[in-house]
């Protein structure tokens, strides 16, 4: 019998490149790969993701110039590319903090209400 | 804001995405590296800890098309990788290339060239203020044939004054000056005309003002200078206005200089447009006599708002009626009709043929060039049937195949279409230098973006529709058939076989026309050639002269001069004979008088019988070589008050008095009820060509220029003097050009002040008449020689490439035993095939098109059977020398080679 906590979510539109922006926000810079770890450390594999489904969130997030990557070397000497938020990605990321709380707000409110 | 920034990347990323790729892949196997790593560190073998890394990061392909998606506009990407592919595959082919890039090209820039010209000479509005509703008001005199509606100074008035329908309305007249006292004298072209039709143009002056309607009527002496004359002859010096120039010896205030683009009238020929203009001021004597019978002013108005041209013509009418029931009674039979037409209208009727046959002539080649790229596309998805063939087996989308025949053909016409432009631009330089000046606003001709708007859509609209059948024929092709072939490609018979068979037909066929075109054009340029002008056309100097009456105000004074003038002209050396005329022949027939003639019945159809007039003086037949039929030619013993006569031309004698002798009887200018009195016919001479070659032959008679004003009777205005211009004409013994310096000096040393106007040799003259055939000539000519070459590179590489594919056939025939003169008969018969079929289909269009020609046409029928034929024979011989070359390769196949090649 398969317990409620092994259900998978999925994942609402947009909710990446929030959960992107706010890892970057208070981890500092952080290569993809990390980014993903972080992403299944926290959500203790709830969020069932392929690393690789993170690349488009990434190149979408450079392009609003939310985000910048550099290529760097890992402690291991390894390279990787190194994602920092960018000063307009921590504005972007007060606002939609903000739109996220107002939505989860309303949707909670409705939820609430129909019980 | 930042979906514009975003907008924007995705865009540019179109064009640097291998780089995007690369580093793509370099981040991907980054992640993969460090994932391993750490599958490692947990104890992997490094085989698990790879396929666990894979496991962990997703499908790699996947991944690289989502970033692909969310990178760039993938839509676009595909066009991208469309265009690119095409060039990759052009580059491949370039012979296919240059061709098909070049033959648009052709098509391409003659028609922008030539659209420019139509767009700037019948599309561009007039250079004034809402020209909708500038109009042209003038008369038609009933039974004078006359071309363009003029009016009498009374008309001006009259029209002027009791009119509702125009918001502005004047007159104007064409007038020749001498500008002295700043320099050398010289003679200009100006413009009288009422202050009204500045209001009526409504363009205001660069400097100073223009004259008013008071000005005019107050015979004010002002003067308003064109840009030319300001900058050539007083070096744009602001200064002039205030200042008095001297026109015909008399002051004038200059008030006014007028824009650089300002021209009015819009006269055909802009090397003798207005340079300046004055008030129209007509003077009482205007009004009377043979004045008020001349038809030699025009006007101008502007519609008030919501009168339409027709609505202002019956207006004009009532006018018109009122002015005929006003005519004195030697003007009693005549008949006006009042006209209005649009300014515009007015202005490029003499054009719209030219253009029009210009227009047939570049959409035919235009059409030649676009059946040429049709063809050679359908050749060559042909030849890559096998590939198409193999992609479609490999799951191609027959979408994506037909899109990629399209991005082909559209790269090619685009190409093509920008190699054209540039090609026009060229063209239209040497064009508008190359036009004959009746072109109106001829400078204004320039490629313009509307222009290069048109070759674009001209060059999109040709790649869709040559991209379409071959791609078409690409998406159907059979995979099986194709494959199982096995290379045996290309046997005749087939749909494209007959569908390229009719491009090189149709081709021909059009070819064909605009050759039998520029063959008749040409013919009637040699027949124009072998026309008897009925002068002399060597070893003839002509010069116009115009004695300015404030210099010459009596009839003796005129008398004196001229006769000094004739001796001393006749005592220059090499001089054989030398004498004046009014009408310089081959300069252009002026129109022509009413005539009345003794004993010829009335007509009663209300035509005028009219004849063109030639005032001569000294020996004037002699120095133009115009035969002497009959009677004598004038002499000095001819004058003012001796018996009047007249020399009439072999058509004026054999229309009124056919098979009798002219000798004796009479004729009087005017109508019958004109009291006029009789002038004796003392002679008759050979018809005289006074316009072009190929102009009609107009009825003529010749009087003494000192009878003039008496032969007018009451037409003549008083105080008029006679013999105050003319034409010199030199017979010279030596090249006539040596003689130009003397009759200068000459002239000079009878009134230094006089000038010389238009001094020409009689062949440069007649050159000039010839001018605008020889331009059509040249011009449709040109364009065949385009088409004929464009049908040639047409049928060769048709027939180049279908022999390249049936090479295997070939060969085959041969190893089969088919001699090598068998093959070259097989290739030849079916290129004459085609000619046949194509010239056949030409005649007849030819012929169904002959009307749009006839009126090119001179001394040749549009059916000429010997144009006709030498056409056909040679475009039958050019189409089998273009498919010479390539049966002489497919001749020389080497069959073991061919066979052994798939």
């Amino acid at each position: 019998m398969p317990s409620r906590e092994n259900e998978s979510i999925q994942l609402l539109q947009g909710t990446l490149d929030l959960i992107v922006l706010r890892t970057l926000d208070s981890m500092g810079s952080q290569h993809a790969y990390q980014i993903a770890s972080r992403l299944e450390q926290v959500s203790g594999s709830l969020l069932n993701l392929n690393q690789g489904t993170l690349y488009p969130a990434l190149v979408r997030l450079e392009q609003y110039g939310w985000i910048k990557g550099t290529w760097g070397k890992t402690e291991n000497n390894r390279e990787a590319k190194y994602y920092a938020i960018t000063r307009a990605g921590q504005k972007a990321l007060g606002e939609e903090t903000q739109r996220w709380r107002r939505m989860a707000g309303l949707v909670e409110k409705l939820l609430v209400e129909e019980f | 804001m930042k979906d514009l920034r975003r907008i924007l990347l995705r865009f540019l990323s179109l064009f640097t995405n291998s780089r995007a790729e690369a580093e793509l892949d370099r981040e991907i196997a980054a992640h993969l590296q460090l994932l391993e790593d750490d599958f490692l560190g947990q104890g992997m073998t490094p085989k698990e800890a790879h396929r666990a890394a894979r496991r962990t990061y997703g499908g790699v392909e996947q991944v690289k098309q989502l970033h692909r998606d969310e990178r760039a506009f993938q839509g676009l990407a595909t066009i991208t990788m469309d265009i690119r592919h095409t060039l990759r595959q052009l580059r491949k082919s370039p012979g296919f290339t240059l061709t098909a890039i070049l033959m648009l090209a052709f098509g391409i820039g003659a028609t922008t060239a030539v659209f420019s010209i139509v767009e700037g000479v019948l599309l561009r509005p007039l250079p004034f203020d809402d020209p909708d509703r500038l109009v042209v008001l003038g008369d038609n005199l009933v039974g004078s044939h006359w071309t363009r509606p003029t009016v009498t100074p009374p008309d001006v008035r009259n029209y002027m004054r009791d009119t509702h329908s125009f918001l502005h309305l004047g007159g104007y007249q064409r007038i020749g000056r001498e500008l002295s006292g700043d320099g050398d004298p010289v003679h200009i072209f100006a413009t009288r005309m009422s202050g009204e039709i500045f209001s009526t143009l409504a363009t205001a002056p660069l400097m100073g003002r223009w004259f008013t309607q008071q000005e005019d009527e107050q015979h004010q002496p002002v003067v308003v200078l064109s840009y030319a004359m300001w900058r050539n002859r007083f070096h744009g010096d602001e200064k002039i206005l205030g200042t008095k120039i001297l026109l015909d010896r008399q002051p004038y205030l200059v008030i006014g200089i007028m824009p650089r683009d300002f021209e009015f009238p819009l006269v055909p020929g802009h090397l003798n447009s207005s340079e300046l203009w004055v008030p129209l001021s007509l003077r009482p004597e205007e009004f009377t006599a043979g004045y008020a019978a001349s038809w030699n002013f025009r006007m101008v108005g502007r519609l008030k708002p919501g009168v339409t041209p027709a609505q202002a013509q019956r207006d004009a009418q009532l006018v018109a009626e009122e002015t005929m029931k006003n005519y004195p009674g030697f003007m009693r039979s005549l008949r006006i009709q009042s006209q209005v037409t649009l300014l515009h209208e007015d202005t490029v009727m003499q054009a719209r043929p030219l253009v029009r046959t210009l227009l047939i002539a570049v959409t035919t080649v235009l059409l030649i060039a676009c059946a040429n790229l049709a063809g050679l596309l359908l050749v060559r998805s042909i030849r890559r049937r096998r590939e198409i063939a193999v992609r479609l087996a490999l799951g191609a989308r027959p979408g994506m195949l037909l899109r990629q025949a399209l991005v082909e053909s559209l790269v090619l016409s685009v190409a093509g279409g920008l190699v054209g432009l540039a090609f026009a631009g060229a063209c239209i330089r040497i064009g508008t230098s190359l036009l004959p000046e009746t072109l109106p606003r001829i400078r204004e001709i320039s490629l313009d973006w509307p222009v290069v708007g048109f070759a674009l859509a001209l060059a999109i609209l040709t790649g869709l529709v040559c991209g379409l059948a071959p791609a078409f024929a690409a998406i159907r092709t059979s995979v099986n058939d194709t494959l199982k072939e096995g290379g045996r490609t290309g046997t005749a018979g087939s749909g494209h076989g007959r569908l390229r068979s009719a491009l090189v037909i149709a081709e021909i066929a059009v070819a064909l026309v605009l050759l039998t075109a520029s063959g008749l054009l040409l013919r009637s340029f040699e027949k124009m050639r072998q026309v008897d002008p009925g002068f002399r056309v060597d070893h003839t100097l002509t010069a116009y002269y115009v004695l300015p009456k404030e210099r010459y105000a009596t009839q003796s004074g005129v008398d004196n001069v001229t006769k000094d003038l004739l001796r001393s002209l006749r005592q220059l050396p090499g001089v054989k004979a030398a004498g004046t005329t009014s009408s310089r022949p081959g300069s252009g027939n002026n129109g022509g008088i009413a005539i009345t003639v003794e004993g010829a019945v009335p007509r009663k159809d209300a035509e005028l019988n009219m004849a063109t007039v030639s005032l001569v003086q000294g020996d004037s037949f002699q120095a133009l070589g115009i035969r002497l039929l009959r009677g004598r030619v004038f002499m000095e013993s001819d004058k003012a008050d001796s018996q009047l006569v007249a020399i009439v031309n072999r058509k004026l004698a054999e229309h009124y008095w056919p098979g009798d002798n002219p000798l004796g009887k009479r004729v009087r200018r005017g109508m019958p009820e004109t009291p006029t009195p009789w002038l004796t016919v003392v002679g008759v001479v050979d018809d005289v060509k006074l316009g072009s070659a190929d102009g009609e032959t107009a009825e003529q008679f010749y009087q003494p220029a000192t009878q003039q004003a008496i032969s007018e009777g009451a037409f003549a205005p008083a105080g008029e003097l006679t013999g105050t211009y003319g034409c010199i004409v030199l017979h010279t013994g030596t090249p006539p050009e040596q003689l130009e310096n003397p009759l200068l000096a000459a002239v000079r040393k009878i009134d230094p002040q006089l000038p010389l106007v238009d001094m020409q040799t009689m062949e440069s003259v007649i050159s000039e008449s010839e001018a605008p055939r020889l331009f059509n000539t040249v011009l449709i000519s040109s364009f065949a020689m385009i088409a004929l070459l464009l049908a040639v590179l047409g049928i060769y590489s048709v027939i180049a490439f279908s022999i390249a594919l049936r090479e295997q056939e070939l060969a085959i025939r041969m190893a089969l035993g088919c001699q090598r003169k068998g093959i070259l008969h097989l290739v030849l018969t079916s290129a004459v095939k085609l000619g046949a079929i194509g010239c056949l289909l030409g005649l007849l269009t030819s012929t169904a098109v002959s009307h749009l020609l006839r009126t090119f046409l001179f001394g040749v029928s549009p059916f000429d059977p010997l144009v006709l034929m030498l056409s056909a024979v040679a475009m039958l011989s050019f189409a089998l020398a273009a498919s010479a070359l390539p049966a002489m390769r497919a001749a020389n196949i080497n069959p073991i080679i061919a066979l052994r090649g798939d």
